[in-house]
């Protein structure tokens, strides 16, 4: 969609429906849990790279990596964990992957002109896409949600300005008995083919979401454990 | 002043007398809760009352909400109508939001929200929830009408709750702590359905506000299903 200049690109405001997306971010359903996985772009030998965080906690069932205008999900990301928190305290359970997902796509089209009621928080449209992954009680789940508010689920899915050629790499490496262990390796080793830097412990993030563990970051030591198996 | 006055004991002047709203009334009536291990019996009379005058002789105070949760109220029977009404809404909303059925666990925790959303205008219902949960095990909630809530193995509310809960401490109850002859198994479908009748056909003998017909639900794997018995009509 609009990949040549358009009216979208015109005026300070206006952003393509699509956003602006930046570097690879990628998801694979393995049969125990999630792994999320990301390319942190070290664009100045000062910047410190472990304050880039670009995979996110939404409950303790469920993460989320981004890919695009970073900043901008950091409101979908708060009503995403005032969803799951909602959910949770009225429900005594653990909100569904794809109801916050829902949640989240919700508030794209919630910019401009405030409509009947509901109130308008963007001049415009969010640049950032998600994936949204969790484990709730259909097991693991992993869904896309894309500015426009549209959002679908995968098995295996890479964001970003890599995600072509990680996209079809994930095609043809990922299977439905795909174990943990085997999904960590299989995003870094993705990861490692679309990066333009050498991939190392420092420039990517890795995050997994089990039933056992729930959501967790990777340390890291437990990184350069994963790399060392490449 | 006049003297008169002064052997008078009401006030000359008669004073602004308050009139305050008070927009409750106690229909009275009688709900019970049983579960088992992979079964609970939710029962009610159907009779509602004012005083001595009887409204009606079915007017029912107990409602399937999913195949595998029933609720049941007695208290002031127009506000347990609408927060019946509240909750099948609701339940409605969360069906349509989330794609599937809400556990009765979640309803139980929902119904507790919903009572203490009015906590200063309260719903004036004595609520008992009963079904199964996901696993297929039998559940059981008893509330006061502000939503504190917690799991029962057994629960009586309403007007004769006084003269059957006793009855079911003895003959409901698994492993009495303090009685000669213990039952030590889980109770069964058919001795909690017995145990139902027998404390409803007592409690109309005694109770005036308990009577007419025994409506009797039982949550199961597979649906709930419904008897009505007859009681003491005077």
């Amino acid at each position: 969609m609009f990949l040549t200049r358009s009216e979208y690109d015109r005026g300070v405001n206006t952003f393509s429906p699509e956003g602006r997306l930046f570097q690879v971010e990628y998801a694979i359903e393995a049969i125990k849990g999630i792994i999320l996985a990301v390319e942190k772009r070290i664009t100045s030998p000062l910047l410190v790279a472990s304050s880039i965080e670009k995979i996110i906690e939404i409950d303790s069932h469920l993460g989320c990596a981004m890919s695009g205008l970073t900043a901008d999900s950091r409101t979908m990301i708060d009503h995403a964990r005032v969803a799951a928190q909602n959910h949770n305290f009225t429900y005594n359970e653990k909100i569904k992957v794809e109801s916050v997902t829902q949640a989240v796509c919700d508030l794209a089209l919630r910019f401009g002109e405030s409509a009947h009621g509901e109130e308008s928080i963007m001049s415009r449209p969010f640049g950032v896409a998600l994936l949204i992954g969790g484990v709730d009680e259909k097991g693991p789940q992993l869904f896309h949600a894309d500015p426009s508010g549209t959002f679908m689920q995968y098995d295996a899915k890479a964001i970003g300005s890599g995600s072509e050629g990680a996209q079809t790499e994930l095609q043809e490496e990922y299977h439905k008995s795909l174990t943990l262990v085997d999904a960590e390796t299989l995003s870094l080793k993705v990861l490692k083919q679309v990066m333009e830097e050498k991939l190392n412990k420092t420039n990517i993030e890795l995050a997994s979401i089990t039933s056992e563990h729930g959501f967790r970051i990777y340390s890291e030591d437990e990184l350069q454990a994963v790399i060392d198996r490449l | 002043m006049n003297p008169v006055a002064l052997y008078n004991h009401e006030p000359l002047t008669s004073a602004a007398k308050q009139h305050q709203f008070d927009p409750y009334e106690m229909n009275g009536g009688t709900s019970l809760v049983i579960k088992g291990s992979d079964f609970c019996v939710v029962a009610s009379d159907t009779r509602q009352s004012v005083g001595f005058q009887i409204n009606s002789r079915y007017a029912p105070k107990t409602f399937k909400l999913t195949d595998n949760a029933v609720i049941t109220a007695s208290g002031f029977s127009a506000d347990s109508l609408a927060l019946f009404k509240k909750l099948s809404q609701n339940l409605e909303w969360y069906k349509h939001a989330h794609d599937k059925v809400m556990s009765t666990p979640a309803i139980a925790q929902m119904l507790s929200n919903t009572l203490y959303y009015k906590r200063f205008f309260p719903y004036y219902s004595f609520c008992l929830v009963g079904g199964i949960d996901e696993q297929g095990r039998g559940v059981a909630y008893s509330y006061d009408p502000m939503g504190s809530y917690g799991p029962e193995p057994y629960k009586s509310v309403g007007s004769a709750s006084t003269l059957i809960q006793p009855f079911l401490d003895n003959q409901a109850r698994v492993g009495h702590q303090n009685q000669q002859i213990v039952q030590q198994s889980e109770i069964s479908l058919e001795s909690a359905i017995s145990i139902t009748k027998d404390a409803f056909t007592s409690a109309s003998e005694r109770d005036i506000y308990t009577g007419d017909f025994l409506e009797i639900f039982v949550i199961k794997q597979g649906g709930v299903t419904v008897e009505r018995v007859d009681l003491r009509k005077d």
